[in-house]
């Protein structure tokens, strides 16, 4: 199966909203019967992007859209985009904080980050090659 | 010998859970150590390292022992990943987490 598939996804930015749309991208990682620590590792950092997103975003005002998109290209070259249109606040990391981040580029093999009209996370991940047979 | 208090916790440990877990985090008569059983927890996330290691600053300062359990491999990771390999006493059953207490008790 060849070719890109694509999810997108589109939620409030509310905590209860991370529970769904990470479910539903597990759902679209099982479609392709990946290595289950490799799809795990990519539910964490998507996790972790959307978490910070819903909790900084729209701080101190409602809450709007977060995006969510995920590309899974020719079976090699897995991604997700989590996006916002709310305020991108450089964050001094403090004593319990920051984690996120870290942890998304730990697990990640290119992250992009960008804050033009909004907050833009952009994550590839590749899958672990199957060898033998 | 004193008392040895569990906190237990399941399901996915996520940011729409940020209160329930920061409450539970809590120090009540746990003299003898805390074991965090989070042997059936699935997912966790960021928010939940945030409360844990306020949590073991707050028993370190009190000198309790802590001990957590871990079952998912995903959370096992996730501290890896954020770095804090070396931040909590972790075991992957409870039986070894109360050995550890009981050790730290008498110590």
């Amino acid at each position: 199966m060849l070719g890109t598939s694509h999810l997108r996804l589109n939620c409030l930015a509310r905590p209860e909203s991370a529970k769904p749309i990470r479910h539903a991208v597990a759902a679209f990682l099982a479609v392709f019967e990946l290595d289950p620590d490799f799809a795990d590792d990519v539910l964490t950092a998507t996790g972790e992007a959307l978490a910070n997103a819903i909790e900084h975003a729209y701080a101190g005002r409602d809450p709007a859209d977060i995006e969510v998109h995920a590309a899974y290209e020719d079976q090699v070259k897995l991604s997700v985009d989590v996006w916002d249109r709310g305020d991108f606040i450089e964050r001094e990391r403090q004593p319990n904080r920051g984690f996120g981040i870290r942890i998304v580029q730990a697990i990640a093999s290119d992250v992009r980050i960008e804050t033009n009209g909004g907050t833009r996370v952009h994550m590839e991940f590749l899958p672990p090659t199957v060898t033998g047979g | 010998m004193s008392a040895i208090s569990v906190i237990r916790l399941t399901g996915e440990l996520e940011i729409s859970r940020k209160d329930e877990i920061s409450r539970a985090l809590h120090l009540v008569g746990s003299e003898g150590g805390v074991l965090v059983d989070f042997f059936d927890v699935t997912y966790a996330d960021s928010t939940t390292l945030a409360e844990l290691l306020r949590f073991r600053r707050e028993a370190d300062g009190q000198g309790i022992p802590v001990a957590i359990v871990i079952g998912s491999r995903q959370f096992a990771r996730l501290i890896q990943y954020a770095g804090l390999g070396d931040a909590f006493p972790v075991f992957d059953n409870r039986g070894a987490a109360l050995t550890y207490l009981g050790a730290e008790a008498k110590a």
